[in-house]
């Protein structure tokens, strides 16, 4: 076989010695320029014929797609600048995406030099960024309109670093405090609070930017402080200038830690108890008597069921038969009641095996799916959002744009859920759930690499062999794992406070930064040095000054809604809605599938059949937005109000219902009492409060003195509780 | 080099000698495992009965399931290997075994064999190519005279070989330049002139039959593109056709010289006549770019492929189609009739070379991976292994170059002969010349490399 060299035409120019890296210089300025966006060529299919991976998480991919899918095309090495990508890019020919830079930018001369070398592919060894970094990482704009440039920094793997301000991109979480431009430039537009943010290669980071008003005349009022909580958040405020609205008074107190504690009204004897009592440490007696009441237990309990998505049903292939969900919810509930330590209550179930009828925490593995079938990926998105709060399935299909996590976390994370199999027990709603140590680790979309079972963020993966769960559990769960006692810490702020510090609660990523970072780290270090002890931070939480404020704002928090100035008004959620109407009431409500005198918060939905789809199981905690525990997300609870509402206030018959079968105004008339005791019963019983005296004098002028007909009465208990100070906790 | 089995792959038309796979030795008992319980004796969804052979090949409600010889055409095999969860047999299961569904595969290919002894239901065909006598025209070889005075344009280095054709009548190569066409000895690989193309890049370069025209076409990307003719032995230019608003990326001369087809990433086939210039027809059903089009050489068909993978044969007359050819699961990249205009080989991006009997569009023999790339090690997922470019030679015998690196020469029953190394760059272009014995290859460094091959 003769093998014949015909000689080159043309003697080629010199490479030049400092051609740019394709990873390092060219594929930035894709990112930069847009052109690997999700809208353009980062789509899917790419847009109008030319593909590139989304935000440049396929290098090898991008290169293969710009020189040798259609050689002779896309870029041109015996004519470089009339390559296509330079002649689209310049919008020196149609492109959708129009004009993205000109000759006469680092981007273009970037890209003409690369392909004046010959467009090379790198080498092994190129550097890649590791860390970025902005410069400064906090502004303050004291009242006049000020501008601020920044400075992104990348540190790159040999350790070199580099100034890739020209090169990355920068956006706002709160355009109406603070805009950042195209170039980096910060620039205050109205008092607030934010974070701007720059993202390069696959890094993002965030500077807080805080502008101040611009009248002068702010004090400090110098509240007290119950405990450190109150310390950190009063910093914050000072720092924004807002100040903390007064104390709240004993009965709404009351009626606020009872509700939050406990999931239900205080009866008009631990009101008349509360009221009389003298001693100075009240608040703090009363807190420790809910804590250790079995509504504490039943109202955790509760919570905890909802978020893992308990419910019974009577289809088998997906092993959540009723059966096994009351395995589960008793598994939990003694958990709670014996206030188990968080950690060790979620590592329980994190190791889960063995039968889902006698095995409680076995359940994760099926109630969090509610699948025939069991796909670790769908399991390990849902279990990541559940106890970290990170969204990891963003980095399923590309790196997380918004996050540090990459599609190599991704992977290495499913990997620990690969080998869950389910086994038929015994009889047909039982199934073992086991790890099958020899299964094979999930492979990477893009290279299709093995990846062994990884933690987030970890550097190697978790030693083979054997049930990887169990290493899992350990890091999980670790004090020092900051994913999971944050996460935790947010949840249980959240529940007391009704907002978190971060929202919504399971979207935790550097973007969606807290709105009082120190906070949360000191609700998160009191987790972990407590002992993930439940009852302990929410008795912190519940004896701050903080959780005990006014809902009424003073002049400088009524836009406040995030920093705990004061109180925010919530309605109360469905089951506890349900619960308080019924104590209110001395009512009696049943739900289908529960003995009689069962509470709403101790219901949980038992259906006929398939339990993946979205069911609730009772008219009015639907109406009310109860989760349907059809997804893992914290939104599937509902506290928006809806014209169904409405209309089940005005004209259902639940309210009615339970004040007739309560029979609280034909007793009181029975007993013979003056009209101003019974509508005073009334109003305690409904708002925990005595009606004011203009109220009192308004009703007995209306009622026409001193009638004694049962049905005016009912009307009135009626009203007070289809009251919107009924129905929210305030 | 091994000779394969060719009296298998000329009876059955199977690409590989595959083992024999029988319905009843190894198929009913996958279907018992997973298929019988709904679609058995008792029950029969889909009225769909896969308990015996006879029921099988019945098919259901929803038609026969079972093509002979195509796995990939076979509704079962389809429903068997969905991607999609909620679409795949068995409904809410794992899908079936590797190894199950490569059975289930082999016996479809084989022919739906009953069992071991029994005959194949795939038809035998025969793809034997008797090398049509090329009738001499008389006139002088058609080889470059004295072309027009040109001076090529200086580059920063060469352009690619992204076109190049060899003259069926004279020991002529053409090569694609920047603006320009080189063109080369067949025997001494000597140039011997260069044609202007000042449109900009030629994407495709073809010769008529006869070997005087030269096509060339192309333009430049997202402005312009053309058909441009030009007579081989006086370089004088002879006529241009369309008006793109994009570089023309497919296009071919029918044999008679009257039609020019053009096509590129308006997704759009035209086809004008050369005596007036005026479009004829549009071709308006591939649903991607245009990336090959061939007519054949009795003129009786006009092959069009896609950057999706579709196939489309037609007739050029009037522009009605005659066939769809599916069986690509990613761009075509080069189409090529054997002389005989029986066969139409394709070749493209995801691995597959195939030769279709024109006839009936039937795959006679499909090569599922061309050119294979060695696997580096360590190296995890796809490798590109496309096939890149095809060219059939005078005795049936074709030519293919692709993303493995290697030029590959298959005898007319597509058994491999040789496999011959670029050792450098992409190879982007192959070509047999007019003698059968050398082999052409353009790649993306804008080399071109020739070998000579013994006639068999």
């Amino acid at each position: 076989m003769k093998a014949l060299l015909i000689a080159l035409l043309f003697p080629c120019l010199l490479f030049a010695e400092d051609a740019p890296s394709f990873r390092r210089d060219v594929m930035p300025v894709f990112f930069r320029a847009g052109c690997n966006a999700g809208s353009c060529h980062g789509s899917a299919r790419g847009k109008d014929g030319f593909m590139l991976s989304l935000f440049g998480y396929d290098a090898k991919g991008d290169y293969y797609r710009i020189t040798q899918e259609m050689v002779g095309r896309r870029v041109n090495l015996a004519v470089p600048e009339q390559s296509l990508i330079l002649l689209k890019a310049t919008g020196k020919v149609t492109h959708t995406g129009g004009e993205l830079f000109a000759k006469d930018t680092v981007y273009y001369k970037t890209m003409l030099r690369w392909i004046e070398a010959g467009a090379p592919d790198d080498g092994q060894a190129v550097p890649m960024p590791v860390e970025i970094t902005l410069s400064p990482d906090r502004m303050v704009f004291d009242g006049a309109k000020g501008m601020q440039p920044l400075r992104v920094t990348a540190r790159y793997s040999d350790g070199s670093k580099r100034d890739v301000t020209e090169l990355a991109l920068f956006s706002t979480n709160n355009p109406s405090a603070a805009k950042i431009s195209k170039d980096g430039v910060v620039s205050a537009e109205g008092r607030g609070d934010t974070f701007v943010f720059a993202r390069f290669s696959r890094f993002t980071t965030g500077a807080e930017v805080i502008v101040l008003p611009a009248e002068k005349g702010y004090l400090w009022s110098n509240p007290p402080e119950h405990n450190p909580l109150d310390g950190i958040v009063y910093d914050r405020l000072q720092k924004l200038r807002l100040l903390p609205s007064e104390i709240s008074d004993d009965e709404t107190f009351l009626r606020r830690a009872t509700i939050d504690l406990t999931g239900t009204l205080p009866s008009v004897g631990e009101y008349r108890a509360f009221m009389a009592d003298t001693s100075a440490d009240k608040r703090t007696a009363l807190v420790d008597r809910l804590l250790a009441s079995e509504g504490f237990t039943d109202l955790w309990t509760d919570l905890w069921a909802e978020m893992l998505r308990l419910k019974g049903g009577g289809y088998a292939p997906s092993a959540t038969d009723t059966k096994a969900a009351e395995a589960y919810y008793d598994w939990i509930r003694q958990q709670m009641a014996m206030n188990r330590p968080l950690n060790e209550f979620v590592a329980d179930q994190v190791t889960g095996t063995g039968s889902n009828l006698t095995n409680g925490p076995a359940n994760l593995y099926t109630m969090l799916v509610h699948d025939p079938r069991f796909i670790p990926k769908n399991f390990a998105s849902d279990f990541s959002q559940l106890f970290t709060g990170v969204r990891i399935q963003c980095a399923e299909c590309h790196n997380h744009p918004f996050d540090r996590w990459t599609q190599d976390d991704y992977y290495g994370w499913v990997s620990f859920f690969t080998g869950i199999q389910r086994k038929l027990g015994v009889e047909p709603r039982e199934f073992y759930i086991y790890n099958n140590p020899s299964a094979p680790p999930a492979k990477h979309v893009v290279d299709e690499r093995p990846m062994p079972a990884t933690v987030l963020g970890g550097e190697a993966p978790v030693s083979a062999g054997g049930d990887p769960r169990k290493a899992l559990a350990v890091w999980l769960t670790s004090p020092e794992n900051g994913l999971f006692t944050r996460n935790l810490a947010n949840r249980i702020w959240a529940h007391f406070m009704g907002r978190g510090l971060v929202e919504p609660l399971d979207d935790m990523r550097v973007s969606n930064p807290p709105t009082n970072k120190a906070l949360l780290d000191a609700l998160a270090e009191r987790l972990a040095t407590n002992g993930f002890n439940l009852r302990a931070l929410a008795r912190e939480i519940c004896t701050s000054r903080v959780y005990q404020l006014s809902a009424k704002p003073n002049a400088t928090n009524a836009g406040d809604d995030r920093q705990f100035s004061r109180s925010q008004l919530r309605r109360m959620r469905a089951d506890v809605l349900l619960d308080s109407i019924v104590k209110a009431t001395d009512g009696e409500r049943g739900f289908s599938g529960f003995p009689k005198g069962v509470s709403a918060v101790r219901f949980y939905p038992r259906s006929s059949g398939d339990t993946g789809r979205p069911f609730v199981g009772d008219q009015f905690l639907e109406t009310f937005g109860r989760a349907p525990r059809a997804t893992v997300c914290a939104c599937d609870t509902k506290m928006e109000p809806t014209l169904s509402q409405t209309l089940h206030f005005l004209a259902g018959d639940t309210i009615p219902s339970q004040v007739s079968a309560g029979r609280v105004v034909a007793k009181a008339l029975e007993a013979q009492g003056p009209p101003q005791a019974l509508i005073e019963e009334l109003y305690i019983r409904a708002l925990s409060r005595k009606p004011e005296p203009r109220e009192l004098a308004e009703l007995l002028d209306l009622i026409g003195g001193g009638t004694r007909d049962r049905k005016v009465y009912e009307d009135i208990f009626c009203g007070l509780l289809g009251s919107t100070e009924f129905l929210f906790n305030h | 080099m091994r000779p394969a089995i060719p009296f298998l792959l000329v009876a059955s038309g199977l690409c590989a000698a595959e083992p024999v796979v029988s319905y009843e030795e190894h198929i009913r008992p996958i279907f018992r495992e997973h298929c019988l319980k709904c679609h058995g004796e008792d029950e029969q969804k889909g009225d769909l009965n896969l308990s015996n052979q006879a029921t099988v090949l019945k098919g259901g409600s929803g038609g026969v399931v079972v093509v002979a010889g195509r796995a990939s055409t076979s509704l079962l095999y389809q429903a068997i290997t969905n991607a999609d969860d909620a679409e795949r047999m068995p409904p809410k299961k794992a899908p079936l075994p590797a190894a199950q569904v490569e059975l289930i595969r082999q016996w479809i290919q084989g022919g739906l064999r009953e069992a071991t002894g029994s005959k194949s239901l795939v038809s035998a065909r025969d793809t034997s190519f008797k090398p049509a006598v090329m009738a001499a025209d008389g006139g002088p070889v058609p080889m470059p005279g004295k072309l027009p005075e040109f001076v090529p344009p200086a580059t920063k280095r060469l352009l690619p070989v992204v076109a190049m054709a060899a003259s069926p009548r004279a020991p002529l190569v053409a090569v694609a330049g920047h603006e320009h066409i080189r063109l080369l000895d067949a025997a001494t690989a000597e140039s011997v002139g260069t044609l202007a193309y000042p449109e900009g890049q030629p994407n495709v370069i073809r010769f008529s039959g006869d070997g005087r025209v030269l096509m060339v076409a192309g333009g430049k990307p997202v402005q312009s593109g053309s058909v441009a003719l030009i007579d081989v032995m006086s370089g004088r230019r002879l006529a241009t056709f369309g008006d793109e608003t994009d570089a023309v990326q497919a296009a071919d001369l029918s044999p008679d010289q009257t039609l020019v087809a053009l096509g590129g990433s308006g997704k759009v086939v035209k086809v004008y006549g050369t005596a007036d210039g005026k479009l004829r027809y549009k071709l308006t059903k591939h649903t991607d770019w245009i990336t090959a089009v061939a007519f054949s050489p009795d003129g009786k068909s006009l092959a069009s492929a896609d950057r999706s993978g579709a196939i489309h044969l037609w007739d050029p007359v009037n522009g009605g189609i005659l066939l769809t050819l599916a069986e690509h699961k990613a761009a075509v990249r080069a189409l090529g009739w054997r002389s005989d205009s029986r066969l139409l080989a394709s070749g493209g991006e995801d691995g597959q070379l195939i030769w279709w009997d024109a006839r009936d569009g039937w795959p006679t023999i499909t090569n599922t991976s061309a050119h294979p790339p060695a696997r580096p090690a360590g190296y995890h997922g796809k490798l590109q292994n496309g096939v890149l470019s095809l060219a059939f030679g005078p005795k049936g015998e074709l030519v293919s170059g692709g993303r493995d690196g290697f030029v590959r020469l298959w005898s007319s029953e597509g058994r491999a002969l040789k496999a011959l190394p670029s050792e450098g760059a992409l190879p982007l272009q192959t070509s047999i010349a007019l003698d059968g014995r050398s082999l052409f290859m353009g790649d993306a460094s804008g080399r071109v490399r020739s070998w000579s091959v013994a006639p068999e």
